[in-house]
Parts: C-alpha cells; sequence; structure tokens
C-alpha cells in the first residue's frame, strides 16, 4: 500500500483503530493523563451523588464506571510512558496541524454565529472561507461551489425534511411563501 | 400470515419502496466516498427524519445500511482507500487486482459476493430471532446487565487496539449516558449544578460528533490526495466463477453473521476475520493473498454484508446493538416511540417482518445498483475532499440542530467532534462510547432492578448468577475478556492478528 492510509491505522474503523501498538504517538501522554484526570474529576462528582448509600442508589452505577475510568487510564498512562516516542512525527504536523486548528475555530465560530445570523448566511460564509482555503481555486469556483451546495442542502433539507433552522437576518418564511404564492397563481 | 403481509408491506407500497432504493442508491455512494461513513450518515439522518413516520425514516436508513457496507468496497478496490471502515480487508486483494486491470472483475465479484451474504444474514435473522426473543423473556435484569457490559467490551476485544482503551471508551459512555437527572429518582448526576446539563446529554449530539465532525477533521490531513482513474471492463461474473467461490461464501458469510450478531461487534471486524479464515482454509489460490486473490475480495464482501443481518438480530431481540450502526438505529426507534427488545417482538411483530422485508428489498437494490451506473460512480466519487469535508461538517451541525432546536447540542456535538478526533489519533475506539451511551440506561435500571430483587445483597445477586446458567455463561464470558488481557492471550492473538499486518504491507 503506498498511501499514508496503510502505514498507520489513521482510526477510521473499531477493527483497527489509530495510533501505533509499540509506540507513542507525539501527545499522546498528555491525552492519557488528561483523561486520567478527567475520570478522578468524574469519580468524585460520582461519589456525591448519593455516596455509599446503597447498592441500588443512582450514584452506584455512575461510581462503577468512573472508578473503571480512572483504573484503565491510569494502567493506559503507565503504558504509554514505557513506550518510545515516534520519532518521525510531530504535533504540528500529525497530530494538530494548522488546517485543522483552523477548522475547530470556524466550527466554534460557526455555532456562535448561528442564532444571530441565522443558517444561510452563517452557512454560506463557514462554506465560502472553507472551500476557498481547502481547494484553493478561483473566488468564482469557491461562490459557485458552495452557495450551489448550500442552495441545495437548504431545499433538501428545508423542504423535503421540514427541518427548521434559525431564520436570523434572512426573511425565510416569507420568502417561501412568496415562492408558495407565486406557484399558486401560476396553477390557477 | 401476518408474518407475511407485513413482511410484504415494503414491496407493495410504492413510496416505501422508493425510500429502500434511494436509501441504497446513497449508501452505496456514501459508503463508496472516503469520508464518508455509514455511521456517519445515519447518525446524521436520524435527526433529519424524526418528523417522519417509523416506516419510512427506517427504510430510508436500512437502504444507506446496506449500500454502504456494500459501496466501501468500490474505492478500496478503485483507490485503494476504503471507503467504508467494514471494506479495510477488501482493498488487500482488491486493489492489486485492479492494477492487473481487472477492476471490472473485482467489482462484479464483490457486488454478487455481498448479496450473497446479504442475503443468508436477513435469512438467519429471520430465523433466529423469533427463538432468540422467546428466549430472551426469561431473561432476568441481571442478564440484561452482563449482556450490556459483554457487548462492550467485544468492540475493544475483537479490533486489533488495546482492550483497555476500549473498556475505558465504554464506561466514558456509560457516564455520559448518566448525565442528567436519574429517571428513577430525579437525582443529579454529573451536572455539575449547571441548569442545561439536567436534561442530559443528547445520544444523536454525542453520534454526530463522534462520527461526523471527528472524521471530517481527520480527512483534512487526506485533502491532497489525487484521485486515480481506472478503466472498468467486464462487470458481470460469469457463474463459474461464482460456482467456485461458493463454498468458502457460505462459511466466511457465516461468520459474518455471527460476528455481527455478537453485540457490539459489526463489519468490519467480521471483514477482518473472514479475511483471515479465508487465508488459512484456501489451500492453493491461484493468486497469493495481498496479491490479487479473488478469495481475499470473496471473504470479507460475504462476510461484511451477512454481518448486516446478523447485527439486527441482538438490536431487534434484546434492545441490545451488534455494531454502531444498529446502536443509531436503536436510537432512531425510540425517537419514534418504540422500544427494541424481546417486547417488540411480541407486541408489534410486525415491525420486525417489516425490517426483514426492508432489508430483502435493500439487498436487490443494491445488486442493481451495483452492477449498473459505473459511469455515473466514478464522477461522483471523484467529488474532491476539499468540497466533501465542509459540506459534512455543515451537515452536521445542522443535524444536531434540528433534533431538539438546541444550540446546545450543537456544542455539545462539536465537543465530542473535537475529543473523538484525538480519540481516533491515540487509538482509543469509538464504537463503545456510542454503545456505552445507547446501553447506559438498561445498564443502570437492570442493575438496580437486579440488586433491589436481592434484598440489596452482593452475595445473593452473585448465588443468583452462579445458579442460573445463562448468567453464569454470560458472566464467564465478561470474565473471558478480562483474561484476555494477560500475556498468554496476548501471544495467541499476535499469532492471528500479526499474519494480518505483514498481509497489509
Amino acid at each position: 500500500m503506498s498511501t499514508s492510509h496503510s502505514d498507520h491505522h489513521d482510526g477510521s474503523s473499531d477493527a483497527t483503530p489509530g495510533g501505533y501498538e509499540n509506540q507513542r504517538r507525539p501527545g499522546e501522554l498528555i491525552f492519557g493523563a488528561f483523561l486520567f484526570v478527567a475520570s478522578l474529576v468524574l469519580l468524585f462528582s460520582a461519589y456525591g451523588i448519593s455516596g455509599f448509600d446503597a447498592l441500588s442508589a443512582p450514584g452506584t452505577v455512575p461510581m462503577a464506571t468512573t472508578l473503571v475510568m480512572a483504573i484503565t487510564a491510569l494502567i493506559i498512562v503507565i503504558r504509554t510512558v514505557r513506550l518510545p516516542l515516534v520519532t518521525s512525527e510531530r504535533i504540528s504536523v500529525d497530530i494538530l496541524p494548522g488546517v485543522v486548528v483552523l477548522f475547530g475555530v470556524l466550527l466554534v465560530a460557526y455555532g456562535f454565529l448561528l442564532r444571530p445570523l441565522g443558517f444561510l448566511p452563517t452557512s454560506a460564509l463557514f462554506l465560502i472561507i472553507a472551500i476557498k482555503f481547502l481547494t484553493r481555486r478561483s473566488w468564482a469556483y469557491t461562490l459557485v461551489v458552495s452557495l450551489g451546495s448550500l442552495f441545495a442542502i437548504w431545499l433538501i433539507f428545508r423542504i423535503v425534511f421540514t427541518v427548521l433552522m434559525p431564520a436570523g437576518v434572512v426573511p425565510e418564511a416569507e420568502i417561501i411563501q412568496l415562492f408558495r404564492d407565486f406557484a399558486r397563481v401560476g396553477a390557477e | 400470515m401476518e408474518a407475511l403481509l407485513a413482511f410484504l408491506t415494503v414491496f407493495t407500497q410504492p413510496e416505501l419502496l422508493l425510500l429502500v432504493g434511494l436509501g441504497t442508491f446513497a449508501g452505496v455512494y456514501v459508503g463508496a466516498i472516503p469520508g464518508l461513513s455509514v455511521t456517519m450518515a445515519v447518525s446524521i439522518l436520524i435527526s433529519f427524519t424524526f418528523s417522519w413516520d417509523v416506516y419510512p425514516a427506517i427504510s430510508l436508513m436500512i437502504g444507506i445500511y446496506m449500500g454502504g457496507v456494500y459501496g466501501g468496497s468500490r474505492t478500496a478496490i478503485l483507490l485503494n482507500i476504503p471507503g467504508a471502515p467494514s471494506a479495510i480487508a477488501t482493498a488487500l486483494d482488491g486493489y492489486p487486482m485492479a492494477k492487473r486491470g481487472e477492476a471490472g472483475t473485482a467489482i462484479g465479484v464483490t457486488t454478487v459476493m455481498s448479496f450473497l451474504g446479504g442475503f443468508l444474514g436477513i435469512g438467519v435473522l429471520a430465523l433466529a430471532a423469533p427463538l432468540v426473543s422467546d428466549f430472551a423473556l426469561k431473561f432476568q435484569p441481571r442478564d440484561y446487565m452482563l449482556l450490556a457490559i459483554l457487548g462492550i467490551l467485544l468492540v475493544g476485544s475483537l479490533s486489533s487496539g488495546s482492550l483497555l482503551k476500549g473498556i475505558f471508551a465504554g464506561a466514558l459512555g456509560i457516564a455520559v449516558g448518566a448525565v442528567g437527572r436519574d429517571p428513577l429518582t430525579f437525582t443529579e448526576r454529573f451536572t455539575f449544578d449547571i441548569q442545561v446539563m439536567e436534561g442530559g446529554i443528547s445520544f444523536i449530539a454525542v453520534m454526530i460528533g463522534m462520527f461526523g465532525v471527528s472524521e471530517a477533521l481527520l480527512q483534512l490531513h487526506h485533502v491532497g490526495q489525487p484521485a486515480i482513474r481506472q478503466k472498468i471492463s467486464r462487470i458481470v461474473p460469469s457463474l463459474a466463477t461464482v460456482k467456485k467461490h461458493l463454498p468458502l461464501s457460505l462459511q466466511t458469510s457465516s461468520i459474518g453473521v455471527i460476528i455481527g450478531a455478537l453485540p457490539g461487534t459489526g463489519g468490519d471486524i467480521a471483514a477482518l476475520m473472514a479475511y483471515d479464515h479465508a487465508k488459512r482454509v484456501t489451500k492453493d489460490p491461484e493468486r497469493e493473498f495481498g496479491d490479487g486473490a479473488m478469495e481475499g475480495l470473496v471473504a470479507p464482501e460475504t462476510a461484511n454484508n451477512a454481518a448486516v443481518g446478523g447485527a439486527f438480530i441482538p438490536m431487534m431481540t434484546l434492545g441490545i446493538p451488534g455494531d454502531a450502526v444498529t446502536a443509531i438505529m436503536i436510537g432512531a426507534l425510540f425517537i419514534h416511540g418504540l422500544n427494541p427488545g424481546p417486547m417488540l417482538m411480541i407486541d408489534q411483530p410486525d415491525m420486525f417482518w417489516f425490517i426483514v422485508g426492508a432489508l430483502v428489498m435493500a439487498n436487490i437494490f443494491m445488486l442493481i445498483f451495483g452492477l449498473t451506473g459505473i459511469k455515473l460512480f466514478t464522477k461522483i466519487v471523484e467529488m474532491p475532499r476539499a468540497v466533501l469535508i465542509p459540506l459534512i461538517m455543515l451537515l452536521s451541525i445542522v443535524g444536531a440542530y434540528a433534533v431538539n432546536n438546541s444550540i446546545n447540542d450543537v456544542y455539545w456535538m462539536l465537543g465530542f467532534g473535537f475529543f473523538g478526533y484525538f480519540m481516533r489519533h491515540y487509538g482509543y475506539p469509538l464504537g463503545p462510547v456510542i454503545l456505552g451511551v445507547i446501553l447506559s440506561r438498561l445498564l443502570d435500571e437492570n442493575w438496580r432492578r437486579a440488586i433491589i430483587s436481592e434484598r440489596e445483597d452482593l452475595g445473593r445477586f452473585f448465588e443468583g448468577i452462579v445458579t442460573s446458567p445463562l448468567s453464569l455463561v454470560l458472566f464467564i464470558a465478561v470474565i473471558l475478556i478480562f483474561v484476555s488481557q494477560t500475556p498468554l492471550w496476548g501471544w495467541a492473538k499476535a499469532r492471528v492478528l500479526g499474519k494480518q499486518k505483514v498481509a497489509q504491507k
């Protein structure tokens, strides 16, 4: 196999999860430590639900599961520490390259803008920036592709699936009504 | 008679027929396009179809499921990029065949074999599910609890990654599922006194984040990969070819059904195991495995489609999903007010027979779409990832928002998306998280029921386990999986999986 897919599993399947068996990827230890600490916090929180009241108390299963989390996370950390670091990989290239960070920021920004600005303008902005950045093609191409696919998505989900997204600044319902009126006039 | 009528529902209603067909067609492409997975598509679709009636919604999802499991093989053969996890093993011999200019033959064989495997799986489902559900009525609460734990553990133990990480992921899922007010006593759990957490975390948000956004973020690493064109010749395979591989396909289908039926394990694991089986039983293949052996295509493709039918068995009879996609289907049934489990089979047997009918139809559509429309196919699959990835992200956001019209769900979805991205990088399986979230309530309730009926006495609880054959078998299975972490087991497993690694290189 020639692509980077096969050199190490990229984690797209549960049958062959990502990571390496005998080496530690950059950042893996920090992630493991984070999981361990988070498990401890959750364990403490689970203890607070009902303590050791009764075996059938609402906190029993949460306590058991968070205890399992904490123990497995600790063993994972200990095992990870012993593994040699992969020398050919760096965090900024293989784990968290700039493009992933950029998309993380874009997605969060999308979430913030969705309510006030509305679905159509936010999505248009998101698609235009994302597609322009990824394809690096002309503005004409970017606009046609992003607005075209946004229109298709809107048509399918708004009309076929009747999903209601925040309208924001665009008077969506009025526009649809306008078209319905037109259609009715046309039919008559 | 009623069962037959329910089975025929999908064949007699043009609307449902159309939806299954549409779903299968879409599924083939979803499966084929790298970066779009069936789990992703079905989890996003739930949020869009939840206002529909249950039959049309299920029809569409079943079509996508069946088509998607098959579609992954296409790009595995043509581009050496498995379009879906269940096609990883298919690439091992499919791509070498394509390089020899036999892409058409490879696709044809794959299609027919997927069809065969699919039918076998559905057949087993139709025969076994009623029996299993009768049996399941005898299940005690503790059996359900053990079965849920077993399912979560199985995903980790049968995959090639670390079981510890699988256990962690499963426990995390159960904890996530427990967030919010406890349904029995109304006590707050893991809410940290934040009001929005009282309602719990929407499992659809978790699912879309983990399978949609995290996958899309991962695909950003491969944006620049160029698509390679392949010439495709004759597709429909000769009868002799099919006949020759029939014995093997029956064996690997059986593997597929069984692995599919085990709670938690799905087509991807079934395909790898079947591939391994084929390597062991094929004495003198025409070509070496990994070099374009036809057997290397037959085995995983029959197994992964047979696993579809298998996966529905525990889902319909016990309410415990057979794999990630059926986990999402359970979510869909919940949303439509149905409660999968033995009572569903008794109260609404027509629902079960309808699903069997829809699966049969989807399988037939798969054969039709598989053997036609290659030209269109190559066009669509060449859609650049640079356009595809932002669209997936957009759909994930819309999907997460649409279920509850809640912006919080979007944040949860994004949070789990980012988290899942790191989990994928560091070898933590995602399937157990979803299983955990879905099974959290079942596990919690059955544990409490079981321990209350034993008067809060742990000793009596274990006595109950030891004296009931079923509980004992389940309990031993759970223990065995833990034992599998000892060095002895690791050595045996390394021998099986180690061979695969060599073949992949």
